[in-house]
This record gives C-alpha cells, sequence and structure tokens, in this order.
C-alpha cells in the first residue's frame, strides 16, 4: 500500500543549551533537582522583574551557526508568544519570530550507499523553555515543577527535505553530535535535552505535498521511527478511504505506539507575537561573531578526515571512533602522550577497550586515567617484550587500575622469551626426530612451518618471541 | 457591528466578560484600532521596521548563577501546594 505514496517530513528541534544559567535569569540551568528549586521570581513570573541576557547563549547559538553553515544574522529580535498554561508562569514564552539569530544554514547526512544528502535548515531560535506539569500522582490535580521554566532552548527548523524515518534518525543523530563536538548541548535524549516535533505529509511521488501533521515532543530516536511510521500508515489510510487529512497536533503515546490528535480545535491557536518590550533588540558586531570562531571545537567529520588522512587510520575505525566526542577525547590523548603509532592505538581502542567498556559498564572518560599505562602496554606489545597474546591477558588489569604493565607482565609471568640464544636451543630440540616433516618443508609444503613455530611456542609455554621463532626456523630448515 | 470577535479575544485573554457588556467593549476596541489605523495613511514603503526607538542593543550578563531566594519564596504565591510543587486543577492534553 504504501509503496505509492511518499512522505515528506520537516524536523523541528529544540537543543537546551549547556549553559550554567537560565536563558534570562541567573538560576541555575540543572536537571534533575528538587522540585522548584532553581527558581528565582524572573522564571516564575512575579510582576516587575525583568529578563536580562545571558551572552552564553548568543556565544553557543552563534557556534552552532559557524558549524551549521547558517547565516549568523546581526540583527535579531526577542517576541513574546502567548498562551495559557500552568508551567507557564509569564504567560508567554520569550522566543524569536521575525528576526530569528540564525538563518539558512544545512547539514550534510551520510546515505547508506556512501553518498551524502543535503538537509536545507530554515532558521534556528532562541527561547526559554516551559515548567513540567506532573499528571499522575493525583486525579484530581496536576502538579506543576517550574525548574526548567527559562532553560535556555536553540529551536532548530529544518526545511521538509527527509522523506524516511531513517533520514530524520540520521538528521537527528549528525545534529545531535555536532551540537555535543561544540559543546552546545549535551545530547542527553532521555533527560529532554534534545526533543523533536516532526511534521509529516504523505503524497504521490512529485505530486504536490499535502496537508501536514505535527507530532509533539519525541525524545528517543526509537519514538522518532515508530511514530513517523504510524503516522505515515494512519495518513495513508485516511486518503486511501477518500477522505483528506486534517492539520492536527499529535501526541506520540509511547505505550501503544499510536499516535492520536492532541489539542481541541476549537479555538486555533493564535499566539500574537510581538517584540517583548522588556527586551532590546540584539546586534551583533562582526567583532563580536568572528571573535568566537577560534574558540570552535573540531566538527565530527573534519575529525574523521583528520584521522584517515594524518594518522592512516581506516575509515571504518575512524568513523567508530568519532561518533562519539568522548571516545575522541581517549583517543587523543592516548596519541599526545606516547609514540605509539596512532594505528595500532585506534586497533586496541574499538577492539579490545571497546569491548571492556561495553563490558563493565562505564563511562569512556573513566578510562582517561589509565591511557599512559594502556600506550606503555602497547609499547611493550610493538617491541616484543610480550606477545599480542600475553598483551589482551594484560589489557583488562591495566584498565581497571591493577597495576603498571611491566610490573603485571613480571607478576603474571608473561614475559616474551627473545633471546636468540635459547630459543635456538628450543628449536633444535624442537627439530629432533622430525626429519620426515623437514623433508616435506624441503620439498615445498610451507605448513608444516606454522607445525614447528607451534611446537617450539609450545615448549616455551607460549612466551617465545612468535617473529624470532620463525626467522631461526627458517633459517635451521632452509640448511 | 464591528468585526471584532469579542468572544475569543476574552478567550484568549483569559477575562470573563458578562454577556451584556460584549457589545461595549467590541465597541471601545474598534474605537481604539481605527484610531491606531490613522498609521497607515502614511507610505512606509521605504522604512525598515523600528523595533525600539534607541539604537541601543539589549545589555547582556555572564553564565553566572546567582541564588537570592529559596522555594519556599517561590511557593508562597501558590494558592495550593504540594509538598514542593504548585498544585493546580488538573490539565492534561
Amino acid at each position: 500500500m504504501s509503496n505509492n505514496w511518499e512522505m515528506v517530513i520537516g524536523l523541528e528541534v529544540h537543543a537546551q543549551l549547556k549553559t550554567t544559567s537560565k536563558l534570562f535569569s541567573s538560576s541555575p540551568n540543572l536537571f534533575g533537582s528538587e522540585p522548584n528549586e532553581n527558581v528565582n521570581f524572573i522564571d516564575s513570573g512575579m510582576p516587575g522583574m525583568l529578563p536580562v541576557l545571558n551572552w552564553a547563549c548568543i556565544e553557543k547559538a552563534i557556534k552552532t551557526g559557524f558549524a551549521l553553515n547558517f547565516t549568523i544574522n546581526k540583527h535579531s529580535v526577542f517576541e513574546r508568544k502567548n498562551y495559557f498554561y500552568p508551567d507557564l508562569p509569564q504567560g508567554y514564552q520569550i522566543s524569536q519570530f521575525e528576526f530569528p539569530i540564525l538563518s539558512e544554514g544545512y547539514l550534510d547526512i551520510d546515505q547508506p550507499d556512501g553518498s551524502t544528502k543535503k538537509i536545507r535548515i530554515e532558521r534556528a531560535h532562541l527561547e526559554q523553555d516551559a515548567g513540567k506539569s506532573i499528571h499522575d500522582i493525583d486525579p484530581k490535580f496536576s502538579f506543576i515543577d517550574l525548574n526548567r521554566v527559562g532553560t535556555p532552548l536553540l529551536e532548530i527548523v529544518s526545511y521538509p527535505d527527509l522523506s524516511s524515518a531513517e533520514d530524520v534518525v540520521n538528521y537527528m543523530s549528525s545534529l545531535r553530535q555536532t551540537l555535543m563536538y561544540i559543546d552546545v548541548c549535551d545530547g542527553n535524549m532521555q533527560e529532554g535535552s534534545l526533543r523533536a516535533d516532526v511534521n509529516l505529509s504523505v503524497r504521490k511521488p512529485g505530486g504536490e505535498l499535502g496537508t501536514r501533521c505535527e507530532i509533539k515532543n519525541l525524545n528517543s530516536f526509537k519514538f522518532i521511527s515508530q511514530a513517523i511510521e504510524f503516522e505515515f500508515q494512519r495518513q495513508i489510510e485516511v486518503l486511501e478511504a477518500g477522505e483528506s487529512v486534517e492539520q492536527n497536533t499529535m501526541l506520540f503515546d509511547t505505550n501503544t505506539g499510536e499516535t492520536r490528535p492532541m489539542r481541541s480545535k476549537e479555538f486555533s491557536h493564535d499566539y500574537r507575537y510581538f517584540p517583548d518590550p522588556d527586551l532590546l533588540p540584539v546586534n551583533l558586531t562582526d567583532e563580536q561573531i568572528n571573535q568566537i570562531k577560534p574558540s570552535m571545537e573540531e566538527l565530527p567529520h573534519d575529525k574523521m578526515n583528520r584521522y584517515i588522512n594524518e594518522y592512516k587510520i581506516d575509515k571504518d575505525i575512524s568513523k567508530v571512533i568519532i561518533a562519539e566526542k568522548e571516545n575522541t577525547v581517549l583517543f587523543e590523548q592516548m596519541i599526545n602522550e606516547s609514540d605509539v603509532t596512532p594505528k595500532n592505538i585506534a586497533s586496541c581502542l574499538v577492539g579490545d577497550i571497546f569491548a571492556f567498556i561495553k563490558e563493565k559498564n562505564i563511562e569512556v572518560l573513566s578510562l582517561l586515567e589509565f591511557t599512559k599505562d594502556i600506550t606503555d602496554l602497547l609499547k611493550l606489545i610493538s617491541e616484543d617484550v610480550i606477545s599480542n597474546k600475553a598483551g589482551k591477558e594484560i589489557l583488562p588489569q591495566v584498565l581497571e587500575g591493577k597495576g603498571k604493565p611491566n610490573e603485571l607482565v613480571k607478576k603474571m609471568g608473561l614475559e616474551q622469551v627473545s633471546d636468540s640464544s635459547e630459543l635456538e636451543k628450543i628449536i633444535k630440540e624442537a627439530l629432533v626426530g622430525e626429519e620426515e616433516n623437514i623433508a616435506k618443508f624441503q620439498g615445498g609444503s610451507d605448513r608444516v612451518l606454522g607445525y614447528f613455530v607451534g611446537k617450539c611456542l609450545k615448549s616455551t609455554k607460549g612466551k617465545g618471541n612468535p617473529k624470532l621463532i620463525n626467522k631461526i626456523l627458517l633459517e635451521k630448515l632452509k640448511k | 457591528m464591528s468585526d471584532i470577535d469579542i468572544k475569543r479575544i476574552s478567550y484568549l485573554a483569559k477575562l470573563k466578560l458578562p454577556s451584556e457588556k460584549e457589545e461595549f467593549y467590541s465597541r471601545s476596541l474598534e474605537d481604539i484600532i481605527q484610531w491606531v489605523d490613522n498609521l497607515k495613511k502614511i507610505d512606509t514603503s521605504n522604512i525598515k521596521p523600528l523595533h525600539n526607538v534607541t539604537e541601543v542593543t539589549v545589555s547582556i550578563r555572564n553564565d553566572n548563577i546567582e541564588k537570592n531566594n529559596t522555594p519556599e519564596d517561590v511557593l508562597k504565591n501558590s494558592p495550593e501546594r504540594a509538598q514542593n510543587f504548585f498544585k493546580v486543577p488538573k490539565v492534561v492534553e
């Protein structure tokens, strides 16, 4: 059925800015405090209190502007968006409407076939978050916590350039990654630091745009995908039944996986925007904007290219590392602290270290204190003091802080035998009574070599240096 | 009859108007709007919108925390509370 229809999606993403205080007040911008702990008289909408703009929010907006290829507007205006709701004590949300701080940006997202797709972004503007209403404690009353009131948000509004749930998830995760890299947002979707409103309509390929519905407040990739798939089917069913889609605001029910209309249509919303008389326009100078440029962190894509070109790391491995900013912090600290090749560090990181992190369910950055030990261990391997296998055995001990690599090597008795005279003795013994196999080797069977290496390793209890054994063996056998 | 939907406006403003006053407020608002409409007589096609008569830009502050009140101070203003929450008639979307 859905083969004949395509979906057209635009996204409004609300990113909470990672600041110490709120957008217009000096209350802490903190998640998880006691109810109404972070509320002052500005946040609670007391008469006569005046908002004062937090410069850090402007800085973060400008950084986002650079990262997402926006035009950074030197003139922007805060306006009042008027509506009544108990978790909005002012009776209006201070937002930007006609003159947002950022216009016309874009983000390239990766496609499964390796190409990229450009998603155009119409605008991004600063606004205040509202408080939280809790409806499920009491059957007759709602409980209001105003801690979130006034939290700075950057609302990032895309054009309807997305055409599948995968597109949306790609766009959203790439956006999240970028905002986390530039330290604008902590990206914690569970805590609501990043939430999306999905605008979806359906049409016949190439046909005119249909009527859209907006699904509000989705805060996980799973819910975003589910909501899109459900709403897509729902609209198709409506249209195929010969009816028309009604423009509606929808809620996604996380229990049933279904969308349903949210607001009564009795009165359509009328926000009556007007410039906030408490706030003058934001007029930025070129100097103020350009001052922020040098403090820009390296963006994910640039970092990946640097890993590939400068460090000679495979694209796939680079991709795994840059997926989360904290991986790159750990990785780059190891590179800066040692002369082990980045390639060796990278393969150990995405292999054994990531496996350890997953198994123990620990924070990536908790390993920062062991980076020197990790690279010391890798050095012991590359210098043939221990074997690769021994390194794998020692690594978890190092990551748990149980000792320095060289101590652990001794303690665990894993030092490699690299003394050639000793190895020669062992090899000589191993070749006794093997005339038949020696003849086979000299007759051209390479497989016998592996058998001999194995035999020698066994008699060194695995501690013989395999490279050296190989070398000496070849010399002896070729005689 | 005026173009003003006084019922809708009072709804949006959360004001309860007695029905016998609707006509009065409708007319008053109409008068105000007509008076403001005088501005339309001026040709503004070459004039940029002005949001503030001063050329001053918004005042800003640094990103620091200041706490000058307790939750108790804020909750004092609530008609009803439950622990440290405001308690309001049920609102569910």
